[in-house]
């Protein structure tokens, strides 16, 4: 069955998430990912959000913003926003999606702004609740379009802390969490090397080869020979996807 | 900058009170004392505080005031506060909050000179052009950077009335660098120096909030319902506080309530009905925000100084209040209408059947002025708008002629 880049990273993003998990979600890829998730083999994962939200039910409409109507739709109880967070550090969040204008070898994110502080190219939005997701949740999942500039040798601005320059320095640091986990993009799936924490291919998406990943990276991946392909969606999934989760593809319709 | 933040400066003896109230603004933030002082003075009575948001504005915001944003982006802000700010040219406020949802347009309104950054974006959209633009040519000096946990913990500090906070957030990021507000630390408790930090997050004071209620009585009892974010902590953290309330309503019906969140009237300063007050944004149970008025100005207004003052010269400076801005965003009472029934469904309160939130993204073709289906022409327009202009020129003279404050509706 045809599918579209953003479906597969939906559909990536849906198999970062077991079953019976509370997953912090904002708006956008991750929350059809987390639906989808909900909606096949993740049915009793628990879904809040920054705006405080606890589970509230869906009927397929996408939230714009995380203090959307349908991120609190039935809710049946609303955080404030330092509880949303202190749910992060007490240990009743498992999974927290991140996106990122960068995000380095080490898994650090930035959101804050391209260049230097004091002279930026770009500003962008800031930390928002990206840096406290990372620092508190535990485990992350980062999600970006891989290029050679998004996908730098190191991040201009550290805004959510990954593995830091590698090793144990986020140990150190005693952050709680494990610190990022899987990086999806529309190339590939990645994890972290136990050791070093260098970002390290699980599989490549059809059709991808080292090559490709290399020419859109800033750094070198880890890539073994024996590679595993990306296991796709199936027909089943994909109508669930198009029909249930996303049904007027708001966020897996490729933009024309 | 103060190398401490954390040390009130001294006024000088040729400095006038402005200028000491805007050099101050990054020390008041942290400020305990002054804080406190403020809520000393403040009245201790039950008293009818209602005025217009014309009066509030005029009375309570001061050049280089710190004033927060509210709600969570358009649910349930301050964005017409905003407005009669910029209509009223207030100068060098510094603007926080987590997030800072519609940064763009106080912004844009020159109404900002320093910012305390924990998120100013557009959300699924991206980024806020406008606070690129004004950041990189450094028409807004940025003081410190946040976390949204960061900034709400600073919050609930100051509502718990506790010097500082310790937390995990922040730390081994680059925000810390530039945060001259937080100071990472090993644990207090365990003697193991370099392990176990924490990020010691002070309480963070602003000196005005205007938060967007749904009910409050005319002594500023106020209740929230559907997302607080940090409303509740921020009533107690702010020196001044304004209500702009969707309902004004007995005090028997607040102290009738058994549910919501509610902000006592001692902490209050002035309590303003605004029935649709948070237009184009949403309130809970009330109406849904107006995304394409909101896509028009991230997308569109945002990009140029030339576009963005097109778009405050027709839905700000020739709006009076937020009635006209209904009237123009969709002719009163049929926008009433259909945002209350698009809220009704999103929040599952009513069960009407399918609408079309319409996810359609606006093109520039609505641009640069807002254009009704019905209406024929781009001419119509820019007549409707001049004649609109001089209705109120004339307003405005006949109520200076009657000494009339301008008031509630």
């Amino acid at each position: 069955m045809q599918t579209n880049p953003l479906e597969i990273l939906a559909y990536c993003l849906s198999r970062t998430i077991n079953d019976n998990e509370i997953v912090y979600v904002g708006t956008g890829l991750p929350l059809v990912g987390a639906l989808l998730a909900k909606a096949t083999h993740a049915p009793n994962s628990t879904l809040v959000y920054e705006s405080g939200a606890q589970d509230p039910l869906f009927e397929g409409k996408m939230p714009w913003s995380v203090a959307c109507p349908w991120t609190y739709y039935k809710a049946p109880i609303i955080l404030d926003m330092p509880n949303s967070f202190g749910q992060c550090a007490a240990g009743y969040v498992d999974l927290g999606f991140l996106g990122g204008a960068q995000i380095d070898k080490y898994g650090n994110v930035n959101t804050t702004l391209i260049g230097t502080y004091e002279e930026p190219k770009v500003r962008l939005t800031g930390s928002g609740g990206g840096n406290d997701l990372a620092s508190l949740s535990d485990r992350s999942v980062l999600v970006g379009l891989q290029t050679k500039e998004k996908f730098p040798e190191k991040v201009d601005f550290i805004t959510s802390p990954g593995f830091l320059n590698g090793g144990d320095e986020r140990e150190k640091l005693d952050l709680f969490g494990q610190g990022p986990w899987r990086v999806i993009t529309q190339l590939g799936v990645y994890g972290f090397d136990d050791e070093t924490k260098r970002m390290k291919a699980i599989s490549l998406h059809p059709g991808i080869t080292k090559d490709i990943v290399d020419m859109c990276t800033g750094f070198e991946i880890i890539i073994s020979d024996d590679i595993t392909e990306t296991e796709m969606p199936d027909e089943t999934t994909i109508n669930i996807l198009r029909n249930k989760v996303d049904p007027f593809g708001v966020f897996t319709k490729m933009p024309l | 900058m103060e190398k401490n933040v954390f040390k009130m400066p001294d006024k000088q003896a040729n400095e006038t009170e402005r200028d000491y109230h805007i050099r101050t603004s990054r020390n008041r933030l942290v400020d305990t004392n002054s804080w406190r002082e403020v809520h000393f003075k403040k009245s201790r009575n039950r008293i009818n505080k209602c005025m217009s948001l014309k009066e509030a504005v005029q009375e309570f915001v001061i050049d280089g005031d710190i004033i927060s944003d509210t709600g969570f982006s358009w649910v349930r802000g301050c964005t017409q506060a905003f407005f009669e700010m910029i209509r009223q040219e207030k100068r060098e406020l510094t603007l926080m909050g987590a997030p800072i949802g519609v940064g763009g347009i106080p912004i844009g309104g020159g109404i900002i000179g320093y910012m305390h950054n924990s998120y100013t974006g557009a959300e699924m959209r991206g980024i806020d052009k406008m606070f690129h633009r004004s950041i990189k040519e450094k028409k807004v000096e940025p003081l410190s950077e946040w976390s949204h946990g960061a900034q709400a913990l600073g919050f609930k500090a100051a509502q718990m009335g506790v010097p500082y906070l310790a937390s995990k957030v922040m730390l081994g990021s680059d925000m810390v660098k530039h945060n001259p507000y937080v100071k990472i630390s090993s644990h207090a408790f365990k003697d193991e120096p370099e392990k176990d930090m924490v990020c010691l997050i002070p309480a963070l004071y602003p000196d005005i909030v205007f938060i967007h209620v749904q009910k409050a009585d005319k002594y500023g009892n106020a209740m929230i319902w559907g997302p607080v974010v940090n409303d509740i902590a921020l009533s107690v953290a702010s020196r001044k506080v304004v209500i702009t309330c969707e309902e004004l309503v007995s005090e028997d019906e607040i102290r009738n309530n058994t549910s919501g969140n509610s902000i006592p009237f001692m902490y209050v300063d002035a309590v303003v009905e605004m029935p649709f007050g948070n237009v184009p944004g949403s309130v809970p149970g009330y109406y849904y925000w107006h995304r394409q008025w909101w896509e028009q100005g991230v997308r569109i207004a945002f990009q140029s100084d030339e576009n963005f003052n097109k778009f405050l010269d027709y839905w700000v400076f020739s709006c009076r209040d937020h009635y006209d801005f209904v009237d123009k965003l969709g002719g009163g009472i049929r926008e009433i209408v259909k945002r209350n029934k698009l809220t009704k469904v999103a929040e599952g309160l009513n069960d009407i059947g399918v609408i079309d939130y319409d996810y359609k993204e606006v093109n520039s073709e609505q641009y640069p002025y807002w254009r009704y289906p019905w209406e024929e022409s781009y001419e119509q327009e820019i007549n409707r708008q001049t004649e609109t202009l001089l209705r109120l020129k004339n307003l405005e003279e006949f109520e200076q002629s009657q000494n009339n404050k301008g008031g509630i509706i």
